[in-house]
């Protein structure tokens, strides 16, 4: 079999041209297949229910992925900058979605207690009480999990650079403490909180559905998560650009080395780069609470998620690009399958994978083989 | 203070190789220090020992008259040393004007460094022309133009310099050779060079490393050219 395809490879690389053919000839199989599918879909949903999944199936899909992308770009930079496979990623997602249902409830309840201040400030505002304790609890999570996260690599980590294997069990043994504290404080991944639910007031800030009429409804707060993980993604874009540190991780992704004999403390550097990656994981954890919920089963399944992704957008030297796309692949992918074929939701994102790799084993940005 | 860096007796482990078997040598201020050499004799070891990339097991590196010898890399580089590394290493995804500014060390302040770039302008002028571009198109000339010019943004006493000509073509070595020569009256050079004929008019003193050892030094660089026996020994030029 190896040397068939060898034979095949030679043969195509020999003659160009049809290759070339053949790449078309492949493209259009592709568009009469998707088309087939299109075709079949509408058969059986009818026109309108085609419409409406395809644009439910778009806005979820694409508040998935942009939080899916914020959680990943995490991963990707402790991994390009440190070289580090954080196992305790997923962990960390799951955390920051506890501590933001954690802070979000905590706040609440401070700023409707009649003996304090802030009932002055928004004494039956309920609308601006619930936006600022959502805030906060985006940003505590964020600086908690920063903090976890800078805190490992500091004392535990940083003593292991240049050994994978040491940081693999680590890793792993801090995602399986996480997951069980989780479990022992807040049960079993069949059980899921949300914040309406546990609210004092059950009120959320962004709550119901923007209907638009013959069956197109959409959750507001999905399309608030598009926009939030845009801003965010463009903040980090810009700041990669334009800052110092930004840069100084950029190039240190590429020589590490290099950045240190230019007199940057790398050391500095990459705990920088975990609480960044880390505060991330907990920025999109604590944000996907209302949707998703808060679990203890997301340590793994997002982690796995995680792994997917880079694995499909391919470890190209800390470029975001790859692993944009590749995010929107899986977000999308997901929430398509969840609406059109529900019997593969779970596994889209493998088959998705597994084609990718044949295709292009190195990734959307790698060198083709 | 004569010698702005001195190696004392540098012996220096890369892993369980023994690599560096007892190096001493000096760079004395405002001078070219020329390190010699075949291949693999030690010549970028020496180099990342003096960076601390490499820390030395046994003996002493003193830098203005300072034991630097088991400081942090980016420590030892932050009392004014500049380092262009042998295989140029710019950050190919950065452009070139980002290149020059991750370069910029804190003590550096924003209107010295505007000064040190019109030093860099002045020595490599088509810099200015591909600011913009990312450093990863460059072509190999201008690549090494920029490695330099990264150890220029700060106003280093001490020219850590690795086979700047490698690769060139004759002409842009010429070039940048020249371009080195006027370095001189800025900062301290140690400088690594294969083709010692052509620097041979830029350094003040020698030194010709052997499998890990001294074999030889000097000051005068025209007996060195003439002395055919010790060329073919240990540069491999042959008579
Ligand atoms: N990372 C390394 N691991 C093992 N051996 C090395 C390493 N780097 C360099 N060496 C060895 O050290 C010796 C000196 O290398 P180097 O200092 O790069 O030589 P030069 O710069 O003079 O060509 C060589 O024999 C080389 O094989
Ligand atoms: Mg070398």
């Amino acid at each position: 079999m190896q040397r068939v395809t060898f034979t095949i490879k030679d043969y195509l690389d020999d003659n160009p041209r049809v290759k070339q053919i053949l790449k078309y000839c492949v493209s259009i199989a592709l568009i009469i297949g998707a088309g087939l599918l299109v075709k079949v879909a509408i058969d059986v949903y009818t026109w309108n229910g085609f419409i409406i999944g395809v644009s439910k199936s778009l806005v979820n899909g694409l508040a998935l992925s942009m939080l899916l992308f914020l959680m990943v770009s995490g991963f990707f930079l402790i991994f390009g900058l440190c070289g580090v496979i954080n196992f305790a990623h997923g962990a960390f997602f799951m955390l920051g979605g506890f501590m933001g249902f954690v802070i979000y409830l905590a706040t609440e309840s401070v700023f409707l207690d009649p003996t304090l201040p802030f009932f002055l400030i928004f004494g039956s505002n309920h609308l601006a009480l619930s936006i600022t304790a959502f805030i906060v609890s985006a940003l505590g999570a964020t600086a908690v999990m920063a903090l976890i996260g800078g805190g490992i690599e500091f004392f535990t980590i940083r003593r292991l650079y240049g050994n994978p294997i040491a940081q693999i069990l680590l890793t792993v043994g801090f995602m399986f403490i996480i997951t069980q504290v989780a479990e022992l404080i807040w049960g079993p991944p069949q059980i899921s909180y949300f914040i309406i639910n546990n609210s004092q007031i059950s009120y959320f800030f962004i709550s119901g559905t923007l209907d638009l009429g013959g069956g197109m409804i959409f959750v507001w707060y999905r399309i608030f998560l598009i926009f939030l993980g845009l801003s965010v993604a463009g903040l980090m874009f810009v700041g990669f650009r334009r800052t110092r540190i930004g840069l100084q991780i950029q190039a240190g992704i590429e020589d590490s080395e290099m950045v240190e004999a230019l007199g940057t403390n790398i050391r500095r550097l990459f705990t920088i780069v975990f609480m960044l990656g880390s505060g991330l994981a907990g920025f999109s954890g604590a944000v996907l609470v209302p949707w998703i919920g808060a679990n203890s089963g997301h340590g793994l399944t997002y982690l796995i998620y995680a792994f997917v992704i880079v694995v499909i957008g391919g470890a190209h030297y800390g470029r975001f690009e790859g692993t944009f796309f590749s995010a929107l692949i899986v977000g999308l992918s997901m929430q398509f399958a969840s609406y059109f074929a529900p019997g593969i939701k779970d596994v889209i994102v493998f088959i998705i994978m597994a084609a990718i790799l044949i295709l292009r084993p190195g990734g959307l940005t790698g060198h083709g083989q | 203070m004569k010698n702005l860096l001195e190696i004392q007796d540098a012996h220096v482990y890369i892993g369980s190789f023994y690599i560096l078997q007892g190096i001493s040598l000096v760079v004395p201020k405002g001078e070219v220090t020329l390190l010699l050499g075949r291949n693999g004799a030690g010549k970028t070891t020496t180099m990342k020992t003096i960076l601390g990339i490499y820390p030395p097991k046994e003996g002493k590196i003193i830098f203005r008259e300072e034991e630097i010898t088991n400081l942090p890399t980016h420590k030892i580089v932050n009392k004014g040393i500049g380092y262009v590394p042998d295989t140029r290493r710019i950050f190919g995804t950065l452009t070139v004007e980002q290149n020059l500014i991750v370069s910029r060390r804190k003590a550096t302040s924003h209107s010295e460094m505007q000064e040190r770039l019109e030093l860099i302008f002045d020595l490599f002028p088509d810099i200015r022309g591909f600011l913009k571009q990312k450093a990863g198109t460059l072509s190999g000339g201008q690549q090494q133009m920029l490695a330099v010019a990264r150890a220029l943004v700060n106003n280093n006493d001490l020219l850590l310099i690795d086979e700047p000509t490698e690769g060139l073509s004759p002409l842009l070595a010429k070039n940048l050779i020249a371009s080195l020569s006027r370095l001189k009256e800025f900062a301290t050079i140690l400088l690594v060079e294969q083709n010692f004929r052509a620097v041979s008019k830029l350094g003040d003193n020698y030194y010709i490393i052997d499998s890990g050892k001294i074999a030889h030094e000097g000051n005068n660089m025209s007996e060195l050219i003439e002395d055919k026996v010790l060329l073919a020994k240990y540069l491999g030029v042959s008579i």
